[in-house]
């Protein structure tokens, strides 16, 4: 069982620096608990994905903070962040480096301290759970949509993150693949994984038992 | 067209001039900064937005503080400054090279922050009007605006990967390369991708599906435009004359 992690957005507000995104929200406090699964729906641009980016200390608010465990994460630098937090992108292709997806998974491990073949036994494991195995030797930049989801995914999870956001995962998968998905988040949920999840898909959003929150330009509102 | 700004040939002669003898001045630092006031003033006179320059420029002050030194240890000249054990660390002539090298990087920030005072489709014409292929003309103009998500993209990608936990201030040299290396592989590629999709999109709408494009916007010079045409013809005889001859007092 993963270690338990609280995570609090504490009176945030956040301005997009650029004129053409102006966005504007105010949150009081909110806490995502270990082994849940929270979910933001609402329409476009009503700040889900800010707020996920703000939770996982990829955009710093202009006031508030962002508490994990009691400690505000201002000070923190990303990588610290990242040994905690995972994050999926909405557009996978943009956290997949490494020229195969096997290397993909096996070189952050690498770069911490994991041995060549530790990293590599793991890899393949996270490849064998998202049935990657096929395509583990090919180039990752040529992989389909739905492959790159997979492997980012997958990439994100190996870190063994306490808490997790994702940002639209459902995207590009099939049903059969948003089961294995939805089976592996419900793993990640047993072992005390929180998890952030942003999507328009509320049968996903279901399958784990989320507690759906809706977000209404800029915060949150009842229905 | 905006009233107050000259034809763009205008700038593209000024900025060729003034780049090509920013590479060939030396060692001359009135030189050079004769070349760096000129430019002001014409960037001022057409309301170039001096605050992002001065940002990109504020980067440099390391790199400026690097070629001193380097040059200081390697190539020392005139007047040393600082000396560590026998070694010269900071010359005088270290430091008038390093100060050359800030001026001409400023040249080429201003040269390039004076086309940003057109819109697309007037650079593009003026292209054209100096008898550069329409096609070569269109991918300059869509390859400088690629430039921005190339640097957007790359920062992206950094944040992607310090998110898998990965700490670089604490990284190994040797691990700092290779994960440099992974993020500048995946940027190339989508950058590729890029222009190969928007290559498909216009051929889709028919770019050059005729041989022959007219225009109906076309540039004229006027009065004040030739004026300075011939300024920056005087200018450029006596600079060159200037080099060639070599005058001491420069």
């Amino acid at each position: 069982m993963a270690e338990m992690f609280k995570l609090e957005l504490k009176n945030i507000c956040f301005t997009y620096p650029t004129n053409e995104k102006r966005q504007n929200f105010t949150l009081r406090v909110e806490y995502f608990s270990p082994g849940k699964c929270t979910a933001i729906m609402g329409e476009n641009g009503s700040g889900k994905t800010t707020l996920g980016k703000l939770a996982a200390g990829l955009l710093r608010p202009d006031s508030g903070c962002v508490l994990y465990d009691g400690k505000d994460i201002a000070g923190l630098k990303l990588g610290e962040i990242g040994k905690q937090v995972g994050y999926l992108f909405q557009e996978p292709a943009r956290q997949i480096f490494a020229p195969t997806p096997v290397e993909e998974i096996a070189f952050p491990l690498e770069l911490r301290g994991v041995s060549k073949e530790e990293a590599h036994e793991r890899a393949w494991e996270y490849l064998r759970m998202f049935e990657l195995e096929n395509i583990a030797e090919n180039t990752s930049y040529t992989l389909s949509r739905g492959e790159k989801q997979r492997l980012a995914i997958a990439a994100a999870m190996v870190m063994e993150p306490r808490f997790f956001v994702l940002d639209e995962p459902t995207t590009g998968l099939d049903k059969r693949r948003r089961g294995i998905l939805s089976d592996t988040l419900h793993s990640l949920l047993g072992r005390g994984v929180a998890i952030l999840l942003i999507s328009h898909d509320r049968d996903f959003s279901s399958s784990l038992d989320a507690e759906i929150r809706y977000m209404d330009g800029g915060g949150f509102s009842d229905s | 067209m905006t009233r107050s700004l000259p034809d763009p040939r205008v700038v593209f002669a000024l900025t060729l001039i003034l780049s090509s003898f920013a590479v060939i001045i030396r060692e001359s630092l009135v030189l050079m900064a004769i070349q760096v006031l000129i430019g002001f003033i014409f960037a001022l006179a057409i309301n170039v937005d001096f605050r992002m320059m001065f940002r990109r420029l504020k980067r440099l002050w390391q790199a400026l503080i690097l070629v001193s030194i380097l040059r200081s240890i390697f190539m020392p000249s005139g007047l040393i400054l600082l000396e560590i054990a026998g070694l010269p660390i900071i010359t005088l002539g270290g430091i008038q090279i390093g100060v050359l090298v800030l001026l001409r990087l400023a040249l080429f920030i201003m040269s390039g922050a004076m086309f940003t005072c057109f819109t697309v489709r007037v650079l593009i014409q003026g292209m054209v009007q100096i008898k550069m292929p329409y096609e070569v003309a269109y991918m300059i103009s869509v390859g400088v605006r690629f430039v921005p998500q190339l640097a957007q993209e790359l920062k992206d990608s950094l944040t992607a990967l310090q998110l898998r936990g990965i700490v670089i201030e604490e990284l190994k040299l040797r691990k700092k390369l290779a994960l440099y290396t992974y993020l500048i592989l995946p940027v190339v590629v989508s950058s590729m991708q890029n222009a190969k999709e928007l290559a498909m999109s216009m051929e889709m709408r028919a770019f050059r599906a005729q041989r022959v494009r007219t225009s109906f916007f076309e540039l004229s010079f006027n009065r004040r435009d030739y004026a300075v045409l011939g300024a920056i013809a005087a200018y450029t005889a006596a600079m060159g004359a200037i080099l060639i001859i070599g005058v001491r007092i420069f």
